[in-house]
């Protein structure tokens, strides 16, 4: 005698102005009672053509441009853009210069993964309290920073050739303080979330992907490590002198969100332990060659990569032997590894989409360029 | 270390998978023709020596007469990276296949490409516009962008072949 | 009756504060005409109970406290800019939501809209009419006020559902929906539960509870823990408090069915929600803390202090899940209560039914019984919580919590591949 109930679907938009959104990003879901039916991302909202605007100014120019994509994340991405046109130039960077490369890069990824795994905590709804303890250590890491080259976030730190300015003398000693610090720190955090019953309850199998569609989808970074995979480009194709440090690449097991959590604050002990030892073996010279001013690389083109915070970022650079590039691509990590929204969260609830987007620990800066 | 292959050994890879697929070689690149190009991805992605699982980077490039698509390929177990290119040289309307079918992790490069140079790429499952909206005038990464129909004026800077704009109408809101 | 309580009767002696208002009361016979002490009885407890202390909890406790040690849980300070230490900040609030300008969407259901924090505020002030401050100092004493402070504590969900559905917001209506749904399913355990505590105390009057508590000189709390946890968890989710706030997540649904109220509106809705806390506070003091009573202290000091000590410490306990645990999902939180609260209030239920019988029936009602039951509880509560969290929740070998390590670099690593590492 009972009609049966009738649903139908309808649209929430988590929009670009939301408390969890990590940015201006735009999420159309589309709900059938709680259940995600489809999923859809509108991006753009933060389009600055930077790779427009980079083909009117010169390569050393061009730096601050990539400090503003990845803004959470600046040393590397400056890293990158470096490696690229030190390929094409046929640069060597000396010893000292590397190893303060590298220095910078693993504390700014430790930086970064403090953010990033705070915001994902955040997602599942623990009350800001181990965001705001991870932002605590992220502090004491963009005083570093300030120290060396007067800015937190913004860094434009690396130059073609090295670095812009040396190491200042407290630099040493209160990094070491730092690293001194930080794996209990780690565990102070892994304590209150690992074994949590209910944050296990939240993250664990949400966002699945397995390894076959990480592959496929061109996923990097932790989320591709998440998925048993193991690839990093530290340890793949060294750059900077990685090759010369002891580390191990964590790997997940399953590729949910829970695994690319534990991944994260893995990797931040593991960057603990490439600075321990590049703070040990820190050599002196010189920290950058000298290049000429309007540098003019001779002409083709180079694909450099590093091992981002959030996955391989790749800088294309193309050169017509004129003072600004002929082509500047940049190879977003968190645009890529949007590509499996949809398979992550369709078949949830909307709360889990929230975590899945959280786990993927996107920058809109890179989104968008 | 990651082993990058020069044009010739991607070119004979290529040749040796489907034959008649390379239109030509550089030193470092191999172009690809348009109308074997997914099914040479496929056999490079399959084949257990090239072992090309992998799509790092997809993105297009204006060089004056000719739009040029370049996918950098990879694969992790053998740990080398190839750069394959296909080009179009119709400026109208500049078509591709799509590579969706072969890496499904091309689609939203596809789209930004789409979005920046106005190559449509047939076979893509949901082409449309990523990053600007879908009235924009024009397709800003082309070279030849700013003199376009449509195109909008420059901002800081001259650009060559473009006359120095007028100072647009100054607009007074009503008191 | 406490054997001794020292104090006398004069109005001026604070330590029993029905002194004062009986003085106040036999004034007004003399001067008013007959009947208007009747209304003036309630309305005295109105301003002693609610507006002098819970309106001042829920500014200096609930606003103000709960931020700062939510701020020293985060390690940081809580609000301090208002005043020295920040004291001024519930007042500098209040001031802000007042002066607010209160947008309404054009397409809401007015009348609903307006009159749902009223509603909501209604019955935050009934409640504390059975709330037993002291042994006289009840504003109204019934024998079934267990019953009444539960049906009391039912509206606001009615209440939620009407805010959320007025707003035609898409978020709103999520939330309110998820209220519904999960105030339906913690009010079983929460009574069920409750009912315990009746068939061992054999009153449902929260003033013959603490009697109960004193007689025996133990807390409820001892004797039936389950029950508190019990307790704890069903209130947490009555009042939307973390970890089952999904109500109002905030990082889900915006502000759910408070996302078209501003200014004071939502400051009604803010205000109550620490004000149902309170009560719910005040409710597991009388019940499982023993009420105004301390072991005898209650003789010195005056017992409303010793009241309000306990609701300000119960209170705290929310506070401190609040900025520990993160948040269940819909589902989960459904399951929880049904599967695993549900059942374990049953069994506590059935063990104290035993208890009972064999207390009047085989050992006619001694006294020293009672610790014995006690221990025994409490021996059940643990191996029921240990056990049943043992068997059913996280299990460290299936949910690894570090990830593999390998050094180099290679293609996919299945899991079993790798010696030694669980799945």
């Amino acid at each position: 005698m009972s009609s049966p109930i009738k649903s139908e679907p309808f649209v929430i938009n988590v929009g670009p102005q939301h408390p969890s959104t990590h940015g201006v990003f735009r999420l159309k879901v589309t709900v059938d009672g709680e259940k995600v039916v489809d999923a859809e991302m509108i991006i753009g909202y933060l389009h600055r053509s930077m790779e427009k605007l980079a083909e009117e100014r010169t390569y050393t120019q061009n730096i601050p441009f990539t400090d503003r994509t990845d803004y959470l994340s600046s040393m590397s991405n400056n890293l990158g853009y470096c490696l690229a046109v030190e390929k094409l130039a046929g640069i060597e960077v000396p010893e000292r210069g590397q190893a303060i490369r590298v220095i910078m890069a693993e504390l700014q990824r430790l930086a970064s993964h403090c953010m990033a795994v705070g915001a994902f905590v955040n997602d599942t709804g623990a009350w800001q309290t181990p965001i705001m303890w991870l932002l605590r250590e992220r502090e004491r890491i963009l005083d570093l920073f300030e120290m060396t080259c007067g800015a937190r976030l913004t860094c434009n730190y690396m130059r073609i050739g090295g670095v812009a300015f040396d190491l200042p003398k407290d630099f040493v000693p209160q990094a070491r303080k730092l690293i001194r610090d930080m794996p209990g720190f780690i565990d102070e955090v892994e304590g209150l979330l690992s074994e949590n019953e209910i944050f296990v309850a939240r993250s664990r199998d949400i966002a699945v992907i397995p390894p076959e569609l990480a592959i496929n989808a061109s996923l990097t970074g932790p989320m591709l490590r998440g998925s048993g995979i193991a690839w990093d480009i530290r340890k793949a194709d060294p750059y900077c002198g990685y090759e010369k440090y002891d580390f191990a690449i964590p790997i997940g097991y399953r590729g949910d969100a829970y695994d690319r959590f534990i991944v994260r604050l893995e990797e931040m002990r593991q960057s603990v332990r490439i600075l321990e030892q590049a703070l040990d073996g820190l050599p002196g010279g010189p920290h950058s060659t000298q290049v000429p001013l309007a540098l003019r690389p001779p002409a083709g083109e180079a694909y450099a990569r590093v091992e981002g915070p959030r996955g391989e970022l790749g800088y294309y650079v193309v050169s017509d032997e004129g003072p600004s590039p002929f082509r500047f691509h940049i190879r977003p990590p968190s645009l890529i590894n949007l590509s499996v929204l949809k398979e992550m969260t369709v078949g949830g609830t909307v709360a889990d989409a929230i975590v899945a987007l959280g786990s993927v620990d996107i920058v809109v800066g890179e989104i968008d360029r | 270390m990651t082993r990058e292959w020069t044009g010739e050994e991607l070119a004979a890879a290529a040749e040796r998978l489907v034959p008649g697929s390379v239109e030509r070689v550089t030193p470092n690149a191999c172009y690809l023709k348009p109308e074997t190009l997914v099914q040479t991805f496929t056999a490079l992605r399959d084949d257990p020596e090239t072992d090309f699982k992998y799509l790092a980077n997809l993105c297009g490039v204006d060089y004056w007469d000719r739009f040029e698509v370049v996918y950098h390929v990879h694969s992790f177990e053998k740990n080398h990276i190839g750069l394959y290119k296909a080009e179009t040289r119709d400026r109208e309307n500049p078509v591709l296949p799509s590579v969706v079918p072969v890496w499904y992790g091309a689609w939203i490069q596809e789209n930004e490409t789409y979005d920046m140079f106005g190559i449509r790429f047939e076979g893509h499952p949901n082409l449309k516009r990523m990053l600007l909206w879908d009235g924009f005038p024009g397709w800003p990464l082309r070279k030849d962008w700013l003199s376009m129909p449509g195109g909008l004026q420059p901002g800081l800077n001259e650009f060559s072949g473009v006359a120095r704009r007028q100072e647009p109408p100054v607009r007074r809101y009503e008191q | 009756m406490t054997t001794s309580f020292l104090a006398t009767d004069n109005w001026w002696d604070l330590r029993d504060l029905s002194n004062l208002s009986g003085a106040i009361l036999d004034a007004l016979d003399k001067i008013a005409p007959q009947g208007v002490v009747y209304v003036a009885a309630p309305i005295i407890g109105f301003i002693g109970a609610f507006a002098l202390f819970t309106l001042l909890s829920q500014l200096f406790i609930g606003v103000l406290g709960e931020r700062k040690i939510i701020g020293r849980i985060q390690s940081r300070y809580g609000p301090n800019r208002v005043g020295p230490y920040g004291v001024l900040q519930p007042i500098a609030d209040v001031l802000k939501l007042l002066t607010k300008e209160a947008l309404t969407p054009s397409t809401a259901d007015r009348l609903i809209m307006y009159s749902a924090p009223v509603v909501f505020v209604m019955p935050a002030i009934l409640v504390w009419a059975v709330i037993p401050f002291g042994p006289n100092m009840i504003i109204a004493d019934i024998p079934i006020s267990l019953v009444y402070y539960l049906a009391v504590t039912s509206i606001p969900v009615l209440v939620t559902f009407m805010a959320g559905w007025s707003q035609d917001n898409k978020y709103s209506l999520f939330g309110s929906m998820r209220v519904v749904a999960m105030a339906i399913s913690y009010e079983v355990p929460l009574v069920v539960s409750l009912l315990a505590i009746v068939v061992l105390t054999e009153t449902l009057s929260l003033k013959e509870m603490v009697l109960w508590q004193d007689t025996y000189n133990i807390w409820l709390l001892l004797v039936q823990p389950l029950v508190l946890i019990i307790f704890f968890i069903c209130a947490s989710a009555e009042l939307n408090r973390t970890p089952t706030d999904i109500a109002e997540a905030e990082s889900e649904i915006v502000a759910g069915y408070l996302t078209e109220y501003s200014g004071m509106k939502w400051g009604l809705f803010y205000g109550m929600d620490i004000g149902y806390a309170l009560a719910a506070s005040a409710f597991a003091a009388t019940v499982f803390f023993g009420g105004w009573t301390l072991f005898g202290l209650e003789e010195w000091v005056p017992p409303w202090i010793i009241f309000i000590l306990k609701v300000w410490a119960f209170y705290f306990l929310f506070i401190w899940t609040r900025g520990t645990l993160p948040r269940l999902r819909i589902d989960q939180l459904m399951a929880f209560s049904w599967k695993y609260m549900l059942p374990i209030a049953l069994v506590n239920l059935l063990v104290v039914c035993t208890e009972r019988i064999l207390w009047t029936d085989a050992f006619d009602g001694d006294k020293p019984f009672v610790y014995l039951f006690a221990i025994v509880n409490i021996a059940l509560a643990i191996a029921l919580v240990v056990g049943w969290a043992r068997f059913v929740g996280y299990r460290p070998e299936r949910t690894p919590s570090r990830p593999r390590l390998v050094r180099e670099a290679g293609g996919y690593i299945p899991v079993s591949s790798v010696s030694g590492e669980g799945r």
